[in-house]
């Protein structure tokens, strides 16, 4: 949620467009009203505190409906970590997937998370080719971010690609005469070879991008991506985005590639965890399980009762998984 | 607002209107709409970088405020009001200086509020007002070293009231010198030009010459002294000095000056130009 520097010199309905505050004002009333009873008890103030102190450590979106996580940048980026965070041991113990069992993962976090959006992440791993392939936690992971986090764009892209490999001007984007030029010319020689021509692909995106509303990978990220090849398919585009760490950086959400299954912090919590396990093995009140610091069932007063169970089972199974898998 | 909203969740069997009927109830009921228009308010005048993260804090601030209740342990609530004033200020860069100036303006309610008889007739009470500004600094980057010379200048006596004009330069004061120091420390960088070796002294000095020279400037109006300060620091005149002093002395080994001693070198010239509060 970077805000301009310029924010002073904004109008007020402005500078609260900008910033998506009015979207959380009214689900936060939204869900007052919805769970009243639970939700006053602590009084509505600190209601409100919890709310939003959920929204910018980014544990909202644990168990929300998809179109609440997908509504803004924060929130998909949020959906986004609270993912690896939740399945990054399956990452570690080097299980591959289908995309039925990674949809199913999904929808523990969301259960309306629909498969359309994890079969477009499967795509992009797997070049749209041979779909029932197995994929790895990260390849998957990574696919999914570009998938998810720039949906609108990737389809305006996927309008364009198209439209140049039918040998069309693309009509979604002003083109300037050159251009139409180099895209003839392109055509041409293009019948034998696979992709486009990457450089009026460029001009073409950067068209897009000028006056594109939603995400968009900054243009110089996708200039170098376009640079070093002469032609492009479009799931090479897409892939070289999902590999690429400035863009990964951008959005925020997850580390680096390297550093996509280490995380000290929460292995500490998963021994700890796993210790309490083998001491305990009965207990299951929600105090003797300090794992899953991300989601919100610190934020006690929000969370039903039926959602903090939920957590419970499912941080149980995933410890178990790992046991039996290490065995 | 909230209807809006939920037209897209199904609601239970009861008729619509009477939903939404009960609903204004219960949130006029609870105060929502003054709560939510406060914090509205609030935003909007204080701009802040991150807006969520702003009403996260404005609330449990209120929520704070209500649960602990009025007369709570003075020194808790003292803290918690000089954590708050800090909050408020640092919200805005000193630059934007209205957003700035409002900020400061509830810093000063804030701590007004702070001690045993609630109210000091006059202002906020001089010990609050010193500590305040320490943390200020501290905030800034600066270490104590640093910043004691600068507040031995604006402090004020513990039994002092401290009115609202004094307050707010002294925050700006504080503001601008840890930006001075960053700005100073990065100069130094930039005469050393390599990270392990210390700058030449020659060099530094010529530098803090520079400096010096910018800022006495003659009697005239603000906006006169400005520019003239601004031309008498630009990277050329301080090129001009360094390439003078380097013409005149060709050895390349001289004596070196370190990173404190130009940091505290450049203090120094803005200390002198602040006044004494009596």
């Amino acid at each position: 949620m970077k805000m301009n520097p310029d924010r002073f010199t904004l109008t007020e309905d402005e500078y609260l467009a900008d910033t998506n505050v009015l979207f959380y004002l009214n689900d936060a009333v939204a869900q007052l009203l919805e769970h009243r009873e639970e939700y006053t008890q602590f009084g509505v103030v600190r209601y409100f505190a919890e709310y939003f102190t959920s929204v910018k450590n980014g544990n909202h979106v644990l168990f929300r409906e998809f179109n609440y996580i997908k509504a803004t940048p924060h929130n998909r980026a949020s959906f986004l970590h609270i993912f690896w965070k939740c399945f990054r041991q399956i990452g570690k113990n080097g299980d591959l997937l289908a995309v039925l069992e990674y949809s199913s993962l999904l929808q523990l976090l969301c259960p309306d998370f629909p498969l359309e959006v994890v079969q477009g992440a499967a795509r992009i791993v797997l070049m749209d080719d041979a779909m029932d392939c197995l994929m790895s936690f990260s390849d998957f992971l990574y696919s999914l971010q570009i998938q998810f986090y720039f949906e609108e764009f990737l389809e305006n892209v996927a309008v364009i690609y198209q439209d140049l490999l039918s040998g069309k001007t693309p009509n979604t984007v002003i083109v300037p005469t050159s251009v139409e030029q180099l895209s003839n010319a392109a055509n041409e020689e293009a019948e034998t070879q696979e992709g486009v021509d990457s450089l009026v692909f460029c001009e073409c995106i950067k068209g897009l991008c000028e006056r594109f509303k939603h995400n968009y990978p900054s243009i110089s990220a996708i200039k170098e991506i376009l640079e070093n090849n002469q032609r492009m398919t479009f799931y090479g585009f897409l892939m070289a985005i999902a590999k690429h760490e400035g863009i990964n950086q951008d959005i925020g959400a997850l580390p680096n590639r390297t550093d996509v299954l280490i995380d000290p912090e929460m292995d500490q919590e998963l021994e700890r965890l796993i210790a309490q396990i083998s001491v305990s093995p009965t207990s299951n009140s929600s105090s003797s399980l300090p794992g899953h610091k991300e989601t919100p069932r610190k934020a006690s007063p929000r969370k039903s009762l039926h959602h903090r169970k939920r957590i419970e089972m499912e941080s149980d199974g995933s410890t178990e998984e790992t046991d039996s898998s290490e065995n | 607002m909230a209807e809006k909203r939920r037209s897209g969740v199904t609601v239970m069997s009861d008729s619509k209107s009477a939903k939404s009927d009960n609903d204004k109830e219960f949130l006029c009921q609870a105060g929502v709409g003054d709560l939510l228009r406060d914090a509205l308010l609030k935003l909007v005048e204080a701009r802040p970088e991150d807006p969520i993260g702003f009403l996260a804090e404005h609330f449990s601030n209120l929520a704070s405020e209500s649960e602990t209740g009025t007369d709570g342990e003075h020194l808790v609530q003292e803290q918690q009001l000089l954590s708050r004033a800090l909050w408020h200020l640092s919200l805005a860069h000193h630059s934007q200086r209205s957003a700035f100036n409002s900020n400061i303006r509830v810093a000063y309610e804030l701590l007004t509020q702070a001690g045993p008889q609630r109210r000091v007739p006059g202002g906020v009470r001089g010990r609050l007002y010193t500590e305040m500004l320490q943390c200020l600094c501290s905030e800034g980057g600066l270490s104590g070293t640093t910043a004691a010379p600068l507040l031995r200048r604006i402090r004020c006596h513990n039994h002092e009231a401290v009115p609202f004009e004094l307050f707010r330069q002294g925050v700006i004061t504080c503001a601008v010198f840890a930006d001075y120091i960053r700005k100073s420390q990065c100069l130094y960088a930039a005469v050393a030009s390599c990270p392990e070796r210390p700058a030449e002294r020659a060099l530094c000095q010529a530098v803090l010459g520079t400096l010096r020279e910018a800022l006495e400037t003659s009697d005239c109006a603000d906006t006169a002294r400005y520019l003239e300060a601004s031309a008498k620091i630009s990277p050329c005149k301080v090129a001009q000095a360094m390439a003078e002093v380097r013409c005149s002395s060709e050895q390349q080994e001289g004596p070196t000056m370190d990173a404190q001693e130009f940091e505290d070198a450049a203090a120094e010239l803005f200390i002198a130009r602040v006044r004494v509060v009596t």
